[in-house]
């Protein structure tokens, strides 16, 4: 029955790949129209072929499955395969990726119309969803590793893909830079395990993990704990987060596909994957957990004091990946996919509808200058109030409710009281930032000439993708279960129902008196909030909420200034001559070794006479 | 006496030779360049073609020949490279003003000389396929002998060529007085029983007449101004199927020789591959001229080949076997793209680094086949240079040749920085400069496609080397 999967597995990714192909060798001859069908199609395509996978998969056992194409190169033990594993798990972030990704990219068709550079906008997007399958497909960490590198890579390029700013080129360095000091922890964690268990398949480590290390043993967390180090550059978590907030620099269909439903998602992944080392490590799952409520806590309260749409937006994706790290923090590695899902839907959204915010107010993002545009903007209106209500949890009808409902009961069903106690105020700064956000956009008056000229976005192409997103983000979207039951360990709440509703009621409480409390603070008593933020203690938190708690101050303090500092003192020292010696000495012997380059016959011969001479010598007198 | 399994086994051979009488009386009937170059390049493709029919026969000895794994295996590198120098000539030498069908001649003959070199098992064989590798390359070398360049470059490779293979024939005749033998095993048993210093000293003098082929320094002054002189085809020739050839027969003399392998030779061996990596990368490092810096690349490529000989067991042969494959596929990218750029005839080549500056805003395929040669070149990995490069590291690690595998990193290293300047200067704007360029349908011809084919097998063979590498094995098994 049906397709092979050595054939649709492949395909997947080859799709993208050759949409970015195309795209690159047009070198600009294509139209924006044609661009864009062809960044367009490849992605569509990847997307069907992904449905076929996963109704194949649903008749199937939904046993896991492997595909390996080849092997790279086989040097003793170190076999590195071009291998793919196909599971619940994949799957699911397959689907996410191809199906959240083909959404966004038909989006961008509009969003990015009349721009400079659509070409290379599309090749750069496809090559980004060639990586992230690679990513989530490949069955050994070097495989995974190899994608790791390319959606960094695409995520710098894209970033800075309004290249013509400076900001913009510095926003894609720090991105790039702070997610690197994860990656070498990551790759260093990769050595770490080849050198302990002799494999970097996948599978392989899962299996012989146990066999080779006890519990609690150094050397299992301190590989985990390395691979945490490369989570928490990818994903934004504390204290590797700086660069998600500056990474809104990019193009909104890219924040949305890239720092909010897929990449920044590829932490969570990797650990969820990983997760039969972290079992053997508690103490570092147990730190999973610690960072994502820290990193909730403190993206909720910064989201709070942002001015930029983006940025809110920025600081509600660093919180609601907190909570995925929380869940998977105390062993609910189902809960955080789960979550990471529905999130992918609502965020995606929200960035959607922020974007067609930004183009209908002639690129204004700044929350200070738009207002009252929820009758001029219906749609995208109504796609931040679906996409707000599920990030905020309203209660039964949206998707966000049960995944975080989930995570909260989790952590309760764990014993983890102060985790749960993090998720429940995060829960409660989420509704207040999210209502600040509709409020401050759509409602009260209109504070610019761009937001009054506002033009609503027309169109299947600006349509489609909203409503679909919508709808994915009610209920609706919760009913998708991911497959996971064979892939992850059992949450620690599984089978247990005690407390479950009361804290179902407790956490919709939560949420819903944020909103009552947002509504009336921000409808009713404007000018209170605006007293408190103008003055004393209040200026000084919101300034220091509005600046993140100051973490890139902070960094710039501790790290970059003393490191630059460091290299001042360090650019006249001997050692730094020595190193510089070896490039002096090369163009010595380069300059030295050219004058025997002279041309002359009778010199090259001679040499030829001296070398043999030479070889006779040390050949005879040795004998 | 000759057998027909014989005739079978050499059919490579006699169809190469068959093709250069062919070639020959065709000239002498009428001239007609496309139709010789056609005539060529098919007689090529059968040959090759033959090869993979004769492939399952086993080693098949005649007294002064054996076709084994490692001499079908060096036929079909030297026939593939034979093929690209023709399709280059092509288009190189379509608006070349005097005779332009002898040209084809000469590579099929030298062709030929390469297969019996590979193949020989007796010194008079070996001295005569490699005088008929040699004598031809004059010819080509100096072919645009109006371009003073072209001569200078015929004349040098010719007295110098003629200087090693006087050492060549000197060494050969110690051995033969020392042992009565001419035959690569008589040789073998002879050296085993009576190891002496005269023996010794012809095996070193035969090192000096094939180390200058190879350009293994301190014999190497030669290359740079004899690839910079030559014709593009004629370059890229000598920097593929005659190199092949000559490392091959190398290497057999070190595999059937143990004897050769006393301590001093060896550290000889070893000391040379050093030097000749080093200093092979530190003379390109300032180089300007594109056909110089390939030069100065394959001496160091050759040094660091040489640690597969001074290892000489294990997987040597098998790290022979790849490297080679992935430098011949690599160097004649490289080479192809330089001739194509050269195309049509039209003076002193395209080989001035500064012709290639901003290559890729006007040429983008041709820049891209380029830059993979240069990253493959350099070891960068998904190409397929840092297949080989990893086969010889892991040799030499393997082998706890620690200042081998420390030459070899240094070697890579200042390489890297004259591979990537080569390819910033492709990507460069400066308008208004004189420029060289290729015909405007160079993507269609046959020279292109052979290009752009190239690249791609470079590419392939990074990602996807096992059938590469199993068909190496298979060669390394029948050879052994």
């Amino acid at each position: 029955m049906g397709l092979p999967m050595t054939l649709l597995l492949p395909l997947t990714f080859l799709l993208p790949l050759a949409g970015t192909l195309i795209l690159s060798i047009s070198r600009g001859t294509l139209s924006e129209r044609a661009s864009a069908f062809v960044g367009v199609a490849s992605i569509g395509l990847s997307a069907l072929v992904t449905g076929l996978i996963f109704l194949q998969f649903l008749a199937g056992d939904g046993a896991p499955q492997t595909v390996t194409l080849w092997t790279w190169i086989a040097v003793g033990d170190f076999q590195p395969t071009i291998g793919l594993a196909l599971d619940g798990l994949s799957l699911t972030m397959l689907g996410v990726i191809t199906g959240v990704g083909f959404l966004i990219h038909l989006f961008a068709a509009w969003y990015m119309r009349g721009e400079e550079g659509i070409t290379r906008f599309y090749a750069f997007m496809n090559l980004f969803v060639f990586s992230m399958i690679l990513l989530v497909l490949g069955d050994n960490l070097l495989m995974l590793f190899l994608g790791w590198e390319g959606v960094g890579m695409c995520s710098y390029l894209l970033i800075g893909y309004y290249y013509q700013h400076s900001t913009n080129g510095w926003a894609a360095f720090k991105a790039f830079i702070v997610t690197r000091i994860g990656d070498v922890f990551l790759a260093i964690g990769m050595f770490l395990i080849f050198l302990e268990l002799g494999t970097l398949n996948i599978a392989e480590i899962l299996q012989r993990a146990p066999e080779v290390w006890a519990r609690g043993d150094t050397m299992v967390e301190l590989a985990a704990l390395l691979i945490l180090g490369g989570a928490m550059g990818k994903s934004a978590q504390l204290p590797l987060h700086t660069w998600l907030a500056d990474a809104m620099a990019g193009p909104t269909p890219v924040s949305a596909l890239i720092h909010a439903a897929t990449m920044v998602t590829a932490g969570v992944y990797l650990i969820a994957r990983m997760n039969g080392i972290f079992t053997l490590a508690p103490d570092v799952l147990y730190l999973v957990g610690v960072i994502g409520a820290l990193t909730l806590l403190m993206a909720g309260f910064a989201a709070l004091a942002q001015t930029d749409i983006k940025r809110v937006l920025a600081y509600s994706t660093m919180s609601q990946i907190g909570y995925m790290f929380l869940a998977l923090g105390v062993g609910a590695f189902d809960a955080a996919i789960f979550h990471l899902m529905t999130h992918a839907f609502f965020k995606a959204l929200l960035f959607l509808s922020a974007g067609a915010v930004i183009v209908s107010c002639h690129h204004e993002q700044d929350m200070s200058r738009l207002g009252g545009l929820w009758r001029r903007l219906p749609l995208a209106y109504a796609g931040f109030v679906i996409g707000g209500a599920a990030l905020a949890a309203l209660p039964l009808i949206t998707a966000g409710f049960y995944s975080k409902d989930e995570i909260l009961w989790q952590a309760l069903a764990s014993g983890n009281g102060g985790l749960l106690l993090a998720g429940l105020i995060g829960a409660f700064l989420t509704s207040l930032y999210t209502l600040r956000l509709i409020i401050g956009t759509f409602h009260g008056e209109t504070k610019s000439d761009n937001a009054r000229h506002a033009e609503a976005g027309r169109g299947l192409v600006h349509g489609l993708p909203l409503v679909v997103l919508a709808v994915l983000s009610t209920f609706l979207g919760a009913w998708l279960q991911p497959p996971l039951a064979d892939v992850l360990p059992a949450s620690p709440g599984e089978g247990v129902h005690a407390w479950h509703t009361a804290l179902e009621i407790i956490a919709s409480a939560t949420a819903l008196a944020g909103i009552a409390l947002g509504a009336w603070l921000f409808l009713r008593r404007r000018e209170w909030l605006a007293r408190l933020a103008g003055q004393g203690w209040g200026a000084r938190l919101w300034t220091l909420w509005n600046h993140a708690w100051g973490f890139d101050a902070f960094f710039d303090r501790l790290l970059v200034r003393p490191y630059r500092g460091l290299v001042r003192l360090l650019s006249g020292d001997p050692l730094d001559g020595l190193i510089g010696l070896s490039t002096r000495l090369a163009w010595l012997f380069n300059a030295g070794l050219t004058r025997t380059q002279t041309g002359k016959m009778r010199i090259y011969a001679t040499s030829m006479v001296f070398g043999a001479t030479l070889v006779l010598l040390v050949l005879v007198l040795g004998a | 006496m000759l057998t027909m399994t014989h005739l079978v086994a050499l059919t490579p051979l006699i169809l190469v030779c068959i093709t250069a009488v062919a070639v020959m009386l065709g000239i002498a009937w009428q001239r007609h360049h496309a139709g010789t170059a056609i005539a060529s390049a098919a007689g090529l493709n059968i040959a090759l073609l033959s090869v993979l029919v004769i492939w399952q026969m086993g080693p098949v000895e005649t007294p002064l020949l054996v076709i084994d794994g490692l001499a079908l295996f060096a036929a079909i590198l030297i026939l593939i490279s034979t093929l690209v120098c023709v399709t280059l000539a092509h288009a190189y030498l379509e608006k070349y003003p005097g005779p332009r069908e002898e040209f084809y001649l000469l590579l099929l003959c030298a062709a030929a000389g390469g297969i019996v070199l590979a193949a020989s098992r007796h010194l008079a064989t070996l001295f005569f396929g490699l005088e008929l590798l040699s004598m031809p390359l004059y010819g080509m070398l100096a072919y645009a002998f109006r371009e003073r360049h072209s001569l200078e470059a015929g004349i040098k490779y010719l007295v110098l060529s003629a200087a090693a293979t006087a050492f060549l024939l000197f060494g050969m005749a110690l051995l033969y007085a020392q042992t009565g033998r001419l035959d690569l095993a008589g040789l073998a048993v002879a050296l085993t029983e009576d190891p002496n210093a005269w023996a010794l000293a012809g095996a070193g003098l035969m090192l000096v007449g094939l180390g200058f082929k190879l350009s293994i320094v301190p014999f190497h002054l030669w290359t740079p101004d004899v690839y910079e002189g030559g014709p593009g085809p004629a370059a890229t020739f000598l920097a593929s199927a005659s190199k092949v050839a000559v490392f091959v027969v190398l290497l057999r003399l070190v595999l059937v020789a143990p004897a050769f392998q006393g301590d001093w030779l060896h550290g000889l061996l070893a000391v040379l591959a050093v030097v000749t990596m080093l200093v092979g990368n530190l003379l390109a490092l300032a180089q300007s001229n594109l056909k110089r810096l390939l030069g100065y690349s394959s001496i160091a490529h050759f040094g660091y080949l040489m640690v597969a000989l001074v290892i000489g067991d294990g997987l040597a042969v098998e790290t022979v076997g790849v490297y080679l494959v992935t430098y011949l596929v690599t160097t004649l990218g490289a080479f192809g793209v330089v001739t194509l750029l050269s195309t049509p005839y039209s003076g002193e080549d395209a080989a001035a680094l500064h012709h290639y500056r901003g290559l890729f805003w006007r040429r983008p395929y041709l820049t891209a086949v380029l830059t993979v040669s240069m990253l493959s070149l350099a070891g960068i990995p998904f190409t397929a240079g840092f297949i080989g490069k990893f086969y010889i590291i892991a040799l030499g690690v393997e082998a706890e040749r620690w200042w081998l595998v420390g030459g070899i990193i240094m070697g890579s290293a200042i390489g890297l920085f004259y591979y990537l300047r080569v390819m910033v200067t492709l990507f460069l704007v400066e308008p208004g400069m004189q420029r060289r360029d290729a015909p405007h349908d160079w993507g269609v011809r046959a020279g292109g496609v052979v290009v752009l084919g190239l690249a791609l097998l470079v590419l392939l063979l990074g990602v996807y080397p096992s059938p590469m590498i199993e068909w190496v094995k298979l060669m390394a098994v029948a050879g052994s």
